[in-house]
């Protein structure tokens, strides 16, 4: 369950206790005040003086036994209490009365015998009896329940307030409520909650470029602002998917027309060379100039070629560790010219899946790269490991040169397209900006990622990382 | 649209490509290098004259109008071991891959520089002219275990089984067997055999390395006959030494 669901069913939960509780509790108080107290002073009131008399009768015949006995089955009522005490004022079955009840008795000093005192506040009735033989009683019942004048809002939320009056009935009502909320507000909360869910799942599929992804249909169905929220996020989508595409097949496009023209400028330049034996330092620029559209062009089409994940139709599985040392020992080739190394490390096997030339032409950026930055002399340091991660085993490569890094605040910019890194105040034209990008979203497509940072005692470092293909070994 | 034959008939070189223009600039520059050229614009003409004419090797463009290039080999390689010399899409390594597999000498990225083209046409006629290559032991035989090369004839068998080996694959062949039980260094095949400098990163040596292991098949006792020295090169595998010889 989702936070959402959660608070939504928590709310509405506490929202329909609180008002039932409320009805529930007015009821009781209107009930007490209007018609309670009605009835207990005309049911007990007039009985009173024929009670008080039996019970001193039985006191004086039968003794405290039998009186304590009659008072029990006087007492069925629930909560009802009867005192009797004697002319010194004390209980004569030796029950502690609560002191409203003592202080009814101390008021009765002076009242007439026969005739009731009715204490409406305290619902109590006290009555004074003298029988035959002359011995005075002093009868008092107490009406249980509150009297709501008298008592703080704050009573009504302690336990004893509900002991008081114990009703199976009223707890048995209670938890029916609690149960019938409760289903209610979680259905409901689950109807609020679960479109939104999926518009999420939506809108994150499409952050994680899968722009084909659509809201669930059960959300359409709906006939609500929620359905035509989804819909809107579909119209949306579309158009996102519309002018993602668009771009990347304009880009492709483009470099496909290009490529033509090229190829005969290539050759025309070719001509130009044969026909003349001297050499030519402009021919020799536009030469030089050509190499680098033809490099760039590459570039690009590799990129629309890995946007277009035409080489993961039909992955293969490989060892990952293979394709990094193949690319080590031919960068190592290149590293001597400038007397440099490249030295490779494996520390756990990675079989992976995917498209194993489209995986080396990124790894390959990312090394050729470490050994032109790497300074004269030093070794660029590349390893693979075996990671263990919650969702499966992680390969991370990771390539290391040690040489002048970049500024920090351009690393994150580094694998963005045609972002140039400006080194001494000037971009290198050897760089199309495009390599990096390319490596990036390779990764990404094989559900890895590409980053890269600046190695705390110099030198710069470019972490790749994607999944392992679970038991199988190469 | 056939040019006018400057050389002798071995240098007559057929270029499949659907661009009219290139094709024109492409006759002018190589017939300035003494190959004549023969241009076709669609797969089906290129596929007709490559079987039918006399060229020493047919440079083919992947993307044609009609056929895809690929089936143009195809349907080429189905009839003829004619070199052929792809010329694939920059940014494309599958295509690469693809053609050397399907049986293409060589590739060269489009858009090239016309000297590369005019160099790797240069290595691979040389390489299909078993006279003119620079072993002269003509008619020699080479046996190592269940594997025989006739040189003069090029022919390679495996037990009795001719072997459907195109040029490069029969001189890498011939490089390893001559050097069987030795390893090779990737630098030295890429010399001998595509008869071109090495430059890293180019991988085409060991595409045809795993094209010739498939063809040949793994040896008696079930291991790879051709083994894999990381990071230096490739070892044709001595199993049975005494039966190894050269004749």
């Amino acid at each position: 369950m989702h936070r959402l669901h959660v608070k939504i069913f928590l709310w509405f939960w506490l929202g329909i206790l609180i008002v039932s509780g409320t009805l529930v509790l007015l009821t009781e108080l209107s009930h007490s005040r209007a018609d309670d107290d009605r009835a207990w002073s005309e049911k007990y009131a007039p009985r009173l003086d024929m009670w008080a008399r039996q019970e001193s009768q039985i006191l004086r015949r039968e003794g405290p036994a039998a009186l304590e006995r009659y008072v029990g089955s006087f007492e069925m009522d629930p909560g009802v209490t009867n005192y009797i005490f004697d002319a010194e004022g004390h209980e004569v079955l030796g029950r502690k009365p609560a002191p409203p009840v003592l202080k009814l008795l101390a008021s009765m000093g002076d009242w007439p015998p026969g005739r009731p005192k009715i204490d409406p506040n305290e619902r109590m009735i006290a009555e004074r009896v003298v029988d035959s033989r002359g011995d005075t009683h002093i009868v008092v019942v107490d009406w249980p329940g509150p009297s709501v004048l008298n008592r703080s809002l704050f009573e009504f939320l302690s336990p004893d307030f509900y002991a008081e009056r114990p009703s199976r009935s009223a707890s048995g009502r209670i938890l029916a409520v609690l149960v019938v909320a409760g289903l209610f507000c979680f259905l409901l909360a689950r109807h609020i909650a679960r479109p939104i869910d999926r518009l999420r799942t939506a809108a994150r599929n499409i952050a994680n470029q899968q722009l084909q992804t659509r809201v669930d249909e059960s959300v359409l169905e709906r006939q609500d602002e929620l359905a035509d929220l989804g819909r809107d996020f579909d119209r949306m989508a579309e158009r996102i998917e519309y002018l993602v595409t668009a771009q990347r097949h304009l880009l492709a496009d483009v470099s496909h027309a290009l490529r033509s023209p090229l190829a005969r400028l290539n050759v025309a330049l070719g001509l130009a060379r044969q026909r003349t034996d001297q050499p030519s330092e402009h021919l020799d620029r536009i030469e030089t100039e050509a190499e680098r559209l033809n490099k760039l062009i590459g570039q690009l089409l590799t990129m629309a070629r890995v946007d277009s994940g035409v080489d993961l139709e039909r992955p293969t599985r490989f060892d990952l560790g293979s394709v990094v040392e193949e690319v080590s020992t031919d960068a190592e080739y290149e590293a001597r010219t400038r007397q440099c190394a490249v030295q490779f490390n494996q520390r756990g096997e990675c079989v992976v899946q995917g498209a194993r030339e489209m995986l080396r032409g990124a790894v390959e950026n990312v090394v050729r790269n470490a050994v032109r930055h790497t300074n004269e002399r030093t070794s660029v340091e590349v390893s693979l490991d075996r990671q263990p991660a919650a969702s499966g085993s992680r390969a991370i490569i990771t390539v290391r040169d040690h040489g002048p890094g970049v500024p920090e605040e351009t690393v994150d910019t580094l694998f963005v397209p045609f972002n140039r890194v400006m080194t001494d105040g000037r971009s290198n034209p050897e760089r199309t900006g495009l390599g990096l990008a390319i490596t990036r979203r390779t990764f990404e497509v094989h559900g890895g990622s590409a980053t890269a940072a600046n190695a705390p005692d110099g030198g710069f470092v470019v972490t790749l990382e994607m999944p392992v293909l679970e038991g199988s070994t190469a | 649209m056939p040019s006018m034959p400057a050389g002798s008939a071995d240098l007559r070189v057929l270029v499949v490509d659907d661009d009219v223009e290139l094709c024109q600039l492409l006759s002018e520059y190589l017939g300035g290098e003494g190959y004549a050229v023969e241009a076709v614009h669609t797969g089906r003409g290129g596929v007709e004259r490559a079987l039918e004419g006399d060229h020493a090797i047919v440079v083919l463009d992947v993307m044609l109008p009609d056929l895809k290039g690929f089936e143009v080999l195809r349907r080429v390689r189905a009839e003829s071991r004619r070199p052929i010399l792809m010329l694939t899409a920059r940014g494309d390594e599958q295509d690469r891959i693809l053609g050397l597999e399907m049986g293409a000498d060589d590739y060269l990225a489009k858009p090239f520089n016309p000297r590369e083209l005019s160099a790797r046409i240069d290595a691979v006629l040389r390489r299909s002219r078993p006279e003119a290559s620079i072993d002269r032991r003509a008619g020699v035989r080479l046996v190592v275990d269940d594997v025989s090369l006739d040189k003069g004839a090029r022919v390679a068998r495996r037990g009795q089984d001719a072997l459907d080996l195109t040029t490069v694959e029969f001189d890498l062949l011939d490089q390893l067997l001559r050097g069987a039980g030795r390893v090779i260094p990737r630098d030295e095949l890429v010399r001998s055999v595509l008869r071109r400098e090495f430059s890293p990163f180019d991988r085409s040596i060991d595409t045809h390395v795993s094209n010739l292991r498939r063809k040949l098949g793994p040896a008696a006792d079930g291991t790879e006959r051709i083994k894999g020295v990381r990071g230096i090169g490739y070892q044709y595998a001595l199993h049975d030494r005494s039966s190894s010889n050269t004749r």
